[in-house]
């Protein structure tokens, strides 16, 4: 080549090697500028990325409040046990391990395929598993000495939610179980991240099913804390960063009374029914029982399929709360609020008489509807009328009462309602009126309707809560408040006030009388239980047909099926003349009121006045 | 004369960044591999034996390297014939060729041997060049490209197309001519993605333009990667305390995202140290280049210092998603000997040929 061409050749090289040059530096510039956009303007968000990436954040459980009686005894408490719980991911071969830990911990057959199950299914992270829970102190000593030869197992202390009177209070406070799918996201914590939840129960994240459990979840169940593990991208835990520690559950106060709760169980024996007793003072619930029951330990700590098939299928269904749903005829328990009805609107006064024949005929239709006594009790006034419950009395008042203001006088006395403040799923029963019956049944109201619910038979159905609301109202003379079970010392309960100036005070003072001489006179349909006590009680007895008779030689045909034998009522406060309680209680086909269930009440009184 | 016998050649600005660069990039390493001592250790073998090499290689004049470009070319494809018959295959792709307990990733000699030879078969053409000789100089580099794209290897024959076609544009291809290849090449997309590319180099692409297509699948690497150098801000997480590489949310860190490791743990800092190294070299193997002692010397250094950067480029580009995931290291720092190797092989030839004056002028 000649020097001119060499000349040009090296220009041009020069040229398009500067223009390459460029282009390679103008990329790192690029570079660099997506790195500043990178590490300097979006940091921030790749600094959560990355932080999102490794830390994993699981919610630790917190413990439950426990529940107190009047008197400040536990009737539910946090109850530690000792469980071994291992560590799936620091075992790596988990049948090898178990025939190491055979020796020390006794495991079943079933316990260890029970464990592998859970390994196999256990979350992300899988860093805690019981493999048996509930050791014996043996079982504990012996491990304690070898623990050096199990680093990836431990003991640790689990709590359990254990009442000392499981089955006395079942109904009222209910139980807790297990809830996996149930728990809503945290700040930070996703909802899947709850499998992975650090325990303080040995049965895992419960939750209030029934009764003060499930009423006062919220308030009993406290506020988890938060641990943050590293993991790596395996999913495999490093460490733990962080914790908080989590709120226990607040404690609940009850006005229940064990005492009290324990002669209603004591004395309604195995027969089916219920008690309620409140407090007059504070309209706080003393007692509320249903027979028969179930224990709440063991449902809320892992009972066997067999024994929950057995209650389940129990005939006398013991999971039915009696005292809250069971819906009964009030029968003559409902006289009072009839005879108030007739002094309200006129139909009667104190001083009415009227001859009761044993029966009251419907002068529309001729129906005949008979009193409990052959012949009747000659001439009554309206407080011998409740003294020995004179049926007909009552019929010939509710024949004069219009239908739909005597539902409206019956509602106002908490019938056909709701009338407890915190009770697990309570039954509202029913106060019929003619449009009920109408869309309900298809067929007009008749007369004879009414004259039924003058003794409380025929539709009326009320609840053991809504008896013992009813005695409570009857007792404070129309001012009453809304009974609950839990104590409210911060909110004070305001007053329901029933009144109505034709119902004055002397009406009030009347009526006690009355109640008070149905257990207390001569006379009276509930004096068998006179003697039982030391302090004068008022009440009312009643007696509930399931099947509407004619005769009581009919009825002894009917009584060989137990089932179908009358429901034994009583409502009762005192004690007289400044009562502190009302009881209502029904024993479920007991038969006579007075006599079968009387002596029930009296008893939960009993325990409640000389405490 | 025997003083000029005594004479090493020896360029103490591309030896010292060289060295720098190198060294760094071991620790750069044992943060990447988790302190995995045994990969370091190997890395720093290669690195020693790297530096020998480059010694004796600068030291013989450039001549030879003209003179046996054609036999080193068959040499390194004859390699690759190897491979292909007798290669392990390794992760679906066939790449290494084993002596006695070393293996080779052979397709590294071909980014020397193609602009060597192409820088000796154009050297003394005159300008511009002929249709004749690009034709004959397409051939060898798609035909290189090709072998080795079948491997597969898409990143090394990337490489290696580039080399070939630097040196042909820098010996003067005519602008007209780049031009109509420019159109030729956006026609036939259409074939070269249907037909070439297998489909997870198409899903690569795919998630490319949109990476929120699979997070924990196909984009996964390239969505960690940016959320690693994006956490390591401006000064860095600290040597070893970067939980995205350590607790091995990143992908191949010890390869192809090593420079992700360094942007978290070194920060924006640390990346713009490391870049100005890069730099630095670049730049003076460009001054070297321009100051050649003849053409085919011109065309070597410029071919090898550009193909370098393109190396560098592509990665870079590649982990801080400017380009699709494409196989390729990040130049002295990433673990891999037949890399290292051939990388200071090239610059001994480069040093070689930069120190050797000529005494008589052609």
């Amino acid at each position: 080549m000649i020097f001119e061409e060499r000349q040009i050749e090296k220009n041009n090289f020069s040229s398009r090697a500067i223009l390459l040059f460029g282009i390679v530096v103008l990329s790192l510039i690029a570079v660099l500028v997506q790195v500043f956009s990178l590490q300097i303007s979006g940091y921030n968000d790749y600094q959560l990325a990355a932080l999102k990436n490794k830390n994993y954040a699981v919610p630790v459980q917190a413990l439950r409040g426990e529940i107190f009686d009047r008197d400040g005894e536990a009737l539910i408490k946090n109850e530690p046990t000792f469980d071994l719980i291992t560590r799936p991911n620091l075992i790596s071969n988990i049948d090898s391990f178990l025939d190491e830990i055979q020796p020390v911990i006794f495991l079943s057959e079933s316990d260890r395929n029970q464990y592998k199950k859970l390994e196999q299914e256990k979350a992300f992270v899988n860093k805690e598993l019981v493999l048996k829970k509930d050791l014996s102190e043996e079982e504990i000593a012996r491990f304690n000495v070898r623990s050096f030869n199990f680093q990836n197992a431990f003991i640790a202390k689990r709590y359990r939610r254990i009442s000392e009177y499981p089955n006395i209070f079942s109904h009222v406070l209910g139980y807790t179980s297990r809830s996996d799918d149930e728990f809503k996201s945290m700040p930070e914590i996703p909802r899947s991240h709850w499998r992975d939840a650090e325990l303080v129960y040995a049965h895992g994240l419960i939750k209030g099913r029934t009764g003060l459990e499930e009423i006062y979840e919220d308030h009993l169940s406290g506020s988890p804390g938060k641990r943050v593990y590293e993991i790596n991208a395996r999913g495999k835990l490093v460490q733990s960063l962080s914790f908080i520690e989590p709120s226990q559950g607040a404690d609940l106060y009850t006005n229940l009374d064990i005492e009290a709760q324990k002669s209603a169980a004591k004395f309604l024996g195995n027969r089916r029914g219920a008690v309620v007793a409140i407090d007059l003072d504070s309209g706080g619930i003393n007692v509320l029982y249903s027979s028969p029951t179930y224990s709440i330990n063991q449902l809320s700590n892992g009972m066997n399929e067999d024994d929950f098939q057995t209650l389940i299928n129990d005939s006398d269904k013991p999971f039915f709360n009696r005292a809250l749903q069971g819906r009964y005829p009030p029968a003559s328990t409902i006289k009072p609020a009839i005879g108030m009805y007739g002094i309200l609107n006129n139909i009667v006064n104190w001083d009415f008489e009227m001859k009761d024949p044993g029966f009251f005929e419907l002068p529309e239709t001729g129906r005949v509807f008979r009193g409990w006594r052959k012949g009747g009790h000659g001439k009554v006034n309206m407080h011998k009328a409740f003294l020995v419950s004179s049926n007909t009395y009552f019929f010939s008042l509710a024949y004069q009462a219009d239908i739909e203001e005597l539902s409206n006088h019956l509602f106002s006395l908490g019938f056909g309602q709701k009338v407890c403040k915190d009770c697990y799923d309570e039954d509202q029963a029913l106060v019929p009126t003619p449009e009920w019956k109408y869309s309900v049944m298809n067929a007009g109201w008749v007369k004879g309707d009414t004259v039924n619910l003058g003794i409380g038979q025929g539709y009326l159905l009320a609840t053991p809560m809504q008896l013992a609301n009813y005695a409570y109202l009857l007792a404070k003379k129309g001012i009453s408040s809304e009974p609950s079970i839990v104590t409210f010392e911060n909110t004070k309960k305001s007053l329901k006030i029933w009144q109505d100036d034709k119902f004055d005070d002397s009406d009030w003072n009347k009526m006690h009388q009355a109640l008070l001489g149905v257990i207390e006179s001569d006379f009276g349909t509930a004096r068998s239980i006179r003697d039982l006590k030391q302090f004068q009680v008022a009440g009312k007895s009643g007696t509930a047909e399931l099947v509407s008779l004619d005769s009581k030689e009919a009825y002894q045909e009917v009584r060989t099926s137990e089932l179908l034998r009358d429901h034994s009522i009583i409502i009762a406060f005192g004690p007289m003349p400044n009562p502190r309680y009302a009881v209502s209680v029904v024993i479920e086909n007991g038969e006579s009121g007075g006599a079968v269930a009387g002596p029930v009440a009296i008893e939960v009184l009993k325990s409640l006045i000389n405490e | 004369m025997s003083k000029q016998l005594q004479k090493i050649y020896f360029d103490p600005y591309l030896f010292s960044s060289l060295f720098l660069l190198s060294t760094l990039g071991l620790f750069f390493l044992f943060s990447a591999s988790n302190a995995d001592l045994d990969i370091v250790l190997k890395q720093f073998f290669y690195i020693f034996v790297g530096f020998i090499i480059m010694t004796l290689v600068s030291q013989p004049d450039p001549d030879i390297f003209r003179r046996t470009s054609g036999l080193f070319l068959i040499f390194s494809l004859l390699l690759l014939g190897i491979t292909y018959l007798f290669g392990p295959e390794i992760n679906g792709a066939q790449r290494w060729v084993r002596v006695g307990s070393f293996s080779f990733q052979s397709s590294e000699l071909l980014k020397l041997a193609v602009p060597i030879f192409l820088a000796n078969f154009l050297f003394n053409k005159k300008l511009p060049i002929q249709r004749k000789e690009i034709f004959i100089s397409l051939l060898i580099i798609l035909s290189c490209f090709f072998v080795v794209f079948r491997q597969p290897d898409l990143g090394t024959a990337i490489i290696i197309a580039c080399s070939g076609l630097f040196v042909l544009f820098l010996s003067g291809l005519s602008w007209g001519f780049m031009g109509g290849s420019f159109v030729l090449l956006i026609l036939s997309s259409p074939f070269i993605w249907n037909i070439l590319l297998q489909p997870f180099q198409r899903q690569r692409i795919a998630t490319f333009f949109n990476q929120d297509m699979d997070p924990f699948g196909a984009s996964w690497n390239i969505i960690q990667s940016k959320v690693a150098i994006g956490s390591g801000g401006f000064f860095g997480k600290g040597f070893r305390e970067g939980s995205q590489t350590q607790l091995n949310f990143l992908p191949e860190t010890e390869t192809d995202f090593i420079f992700s490791v360094i942007g978290e743990e070194f920060g924006f800092i640390g990346v713009l140290l490391l870049l100005s190294i890069y730099l630095f070299i670049l730049l003076r193997c460009f001054y070297l280049a321009l100051n050649a002692r003849d053409r085919f010397c011109r065309l070597v250094i410029g071919g090898l210092t550009l193909t370098f950067a393109a190396n560098l480029i592509i990665n870079l580009c590649m982990v801080v998603g400017l380009l699709p995931v494409v196989g390729m290291p990040l130049p002295f720092i990433s673990k891999g000997g037949s890399s290292l190797i051939s990388l200071f092989f090239g610059f001994g030839i480069i040093i070689s040929m930069s120190t050797h004056k000529k005494f008589l002028p052609q």
